[in-house]
């Protein structure tokens, strides 16, 4: 595995609320090689999402760099921006963010639109990757005639459509029962075998059985994983008390 | 993005809240059916108000009188007329070769009237006339066209206005007897007598023989009740009635006629003359008086139905604002699937204009179809007072609606949906995605 496929250098993120800041993500410096299957370990509020979305290009930092497969994320503009999460991105998100009006079909073409496909290609390229994530009977559903776990295989298919080499999956688990959600850990491993760079936040430990790489997150600070476990028990041991 | 996905993208989405996007649009279609209305109103008492002034739509003609000093111009007269003698300005032939000269005209026709007392008989029949001299050989040059005969002018010939044979009485007719039925003059021949006195009162009479070698079509104005001979003729006439030739570089004529090149340039012609020391009339300068006139009408009118339209604007900015806040979360989606600020600021002014669309259209056809009603309404009820009086009048209200009208009107909805989605657009398209994704 080749290094240096995802690199942060310093990475900052704080929030201003009113008089006080939040500080979501403090000086995180990793390096993730292409083909890895990342995952994101951290409690509530430790900064998983906040990484994630910069490492979309879906917000910017507030100092630090990120590079990714040798661009530089955080030196784009908007437009810049936007070809980088057409090409080279694709997103799950827990809550599927799905367009309730569309069909699995129009839902999973939907990106191809803005990548200036015409209506015919889209409809077929949309038809082969439900059939990869095993919804070939589902194509013409409204996502409210979906389950969870079906649900969110469209929008795995959705992110594939472009054909991205990096997949960013935030808590793609947390609204799916123990078997659709290890159903859906099994098909992002098949991505990553298939060549694609998996990054995953989550809690759920499940995950690390797939994972190639962990970081460990706590109050926006990456820390080992003996300082995270210990951490964790310690709060648990209080959290009991 | 393709232009048709973009298009078909925009229908979708319209679609998805159709209940809401008509009840916008009713708001531009009552706004756009005001001002396709109003407009027609407005455009069709304009054509009604220049209609009614058909006698004179000859518009590239001038008319142009010597300017009699204090006379004519009303001015209080101190210490005698010398001062007045000298602003006389004289249609004298060297005045009128002044004119022929100036850019823009065309020709000069002279018009001399008849200045000495006048019988004029048809059998038993007597009448009264307005006779003129032209120095045209045609009056087709004075744009005056024949309903019978001819309009060429000669020796011993007369051609009459429309109205001429409405002129003509029996004198021995009683005065419970009613009007007689106007004569038919064409081909007919005339007994023009002319009469003068001497100082101690005798009279002295002539009668010509005229032929009527053609009658006028109508033209609403004062050609309807006029006799056209030559120049010539009238000069000789009016010189026997005086007893001594008449010397125009002393006298000048009564009136020209200066027919300039087009009607574009009559007014700067006419302020030329006026430049002369001349008076000058154009028919365009009422023309024009009417149609500024009509215009601030219609520009009125426009404005009211463009206050409605400002309401809609409103409603179409808040329903777009309310859309684009509810799919805050499905902006941020297109975001992240790759969606420029671009792509997203076209959706969105795409909806709104499609909103201005709609209403246009609708509006559209609305007005079209109120003006066609206005026309039904105003037409029996012309009809009912018509019957009612036993004439037909002939001017009509109608609302005209000019074909560009509906066409401007939808363009400008749909351009009044644009900008009132601008502001509302420029927010979506503006969004940081990951804000907008977490939008609940
Ligand atoms: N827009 C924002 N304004 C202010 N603070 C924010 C904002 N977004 C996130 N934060 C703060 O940044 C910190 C990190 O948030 P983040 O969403 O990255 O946590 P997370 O690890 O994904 O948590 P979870 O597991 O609950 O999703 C939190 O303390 C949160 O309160
Ligand atoms: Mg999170």
């Amino acid at each position: 595995m080749e290094n240096g496929f995802i690199q942060t250098d310093d990475l900052k993120k704080y929030y201003r609320m009113n008089t006080v800041g939040v500080k979501a993500l403090d000086g995180i410096t990793i390096d993730i090689p292409r083909g890895a299957f990342a995952v994101i370990m951290g409690p509530s509020g430790s900064g998983k999402s906040t990484l994630l979305n910069l490492i979309g290009g879906l917000d910017w930092p507030t100092s630090g760099s990120i590079f990714v497969d040798g661009e530089e994320i955080e030196a784009l503009d908007e437009t810049e921006l936007a070809a980088y999460r057409r090409n080279k991105v694709g997103f799950v998100f827990q809550s599927f963010n799905l367009i309730s009006s569309m069909s699995a079909e129009e839902n999973v073409g939907f990106p191809l639109r803005f990548a200036g496909v015409q209506a015919a290609q889209r409809k077929q390229r949309a038809r082969e990757k439900l059939e990869e994530v095993g919804l070939a009977d589902r194509m013409t559903h409204k996502p409210t005639e979906l389950s969870g776990g079906e649900q969110q295989r469209v929008a795995i298919a959705r992110a594939l459509i472009n054909n991205p080499v990096l997949i960013l999956a935030d808590e793609p688990t947390g609204n799916l029962d123990t078997t659709s959600g290890l159903s859906v850990m099994h098909t992002l491993a098949d991505l990553q075998k298939s060549g694609k760079t998996i990054v995953v936040a989550t809690h759920d430990p499940r995950m690390l059985s797939f994972a190639t790489q962990t970081i460990y997150l706590l109050d926006g600070k990456q820390v080992s994983e003996e300082t995270y476990h210990q951490t964790i028990e310690q709060l648990s041991w209080e959290g009991t008390n | 993005m393709r232009f048709s996905d973009l298009i078909s993208l925009i229908v979708a989405n319209l679609s998805r809240r159709k209940g809401r996007v008509l009840l916008t649009a009713i708001g531009v279609m009552i706004g756009t059916a005001a001002v396709v209305t109003l407009v027609s109103l407005g455009a069709g008492l304009q054509k009604a108000a220049t209609e009614s002034l058909w006698g004179i739509s000859d518009l590239s003609s001038i008319m142009v009188y010597p300017t009699y000093g204090g006379e004519m111009g009303g001015m209080v007269m101190i210490g005698g007329s010398q001062q007045e003698q000298q602003d006389a300005v004289l249609l004298t032939p060297s005045k009128i070769s002044e004119i022929e000269a100036l850019p823009g005209v065309e020709r000069v026709i002279i018009q001399d009237y008849l200045s000495v007392g006048t019988e004029i008989k048809l059998d038993k029949l007597s009448s009264w006339g307005n006779i003129q001299g032209v120095s045209v050989s045609d009056l087709k040059e004075m744009n005056l066209a024949a309903s019978q005969g001819t309009t060429e002018l000669g020796m011993g010939k007369i051609i009459v206005g429309a109205y001429v044979n409405r002129n003509f009485y029996d004198p021995n007719q009683r005065y419970d007897e009613g009007p007689i039925d106007p004569p038919d003059l064409m081909g007919k021949i005339l007994n023009v007598t002319l009469i003068k006195w001497n100082e101690e009162g005798g009279e002295t009479r002539r009668t010509y023989r005229m032929e009527v070698a053609g009658v006028l079509q109508e033209t609403r104005g004062e050609a309807d009740y006029s006799m056209y001979m030559t120049l010539d003729e009238i000069t000789r006439w009016n010189e026997w009635g005086r007893g001594q030739r008449i010397n125009r570089e002393k006298e000048g004529y009564n009136q020209v006629i200066v027919k300039a090149e087009s009607p574009q340039i009559v007014l700067d012609v006419a302020d030329q003359i006026t430049g002369l020391g001349l008076q000058a009339y154009t028919p365009q300068s009422m023309v024009q008086g009417i149609n500024s006139f009509f215009t601030t009408m219609q520009v009125i009118f426009g404005g009211i139905g463009a206050i409605s339209l400002l309401v809609a604007a409103i409603g179409i900015a808040n329903t777009m604002t309310m859309s684009i806040l509810e799919r805050t979360r499905e902006i941020g989606i297109m975001k992240a699937i790759g969606a420029t600020n671009n792509n997203i600021l076209a959706i969105f002014l795409g909806e709104a204009s499609g909103i201005g669309f709609v209403g246009g259209v609708g509006g559209s056809i609305l007005g079209w179809g109120a003006s066609k009603l206005i026309n039904i309404f105003s037409a029996s009820y012309l009809a009912s007072q018509a019957s009612a009086q036993g004439y037909m009048g002939n001017t009509m209200l109608a609302t005209v609606t000019p074909f560009w009208l509906p066409i401007f009107a939808i363009v400008f909805a749909t351009i009044v949906g644009l900008i009132s989605g601008l502001y509302p657009s420029l927010n979506a398209a503006t969004l940081v995605p990951v804000s907008a994704l977490k939008y609940e």
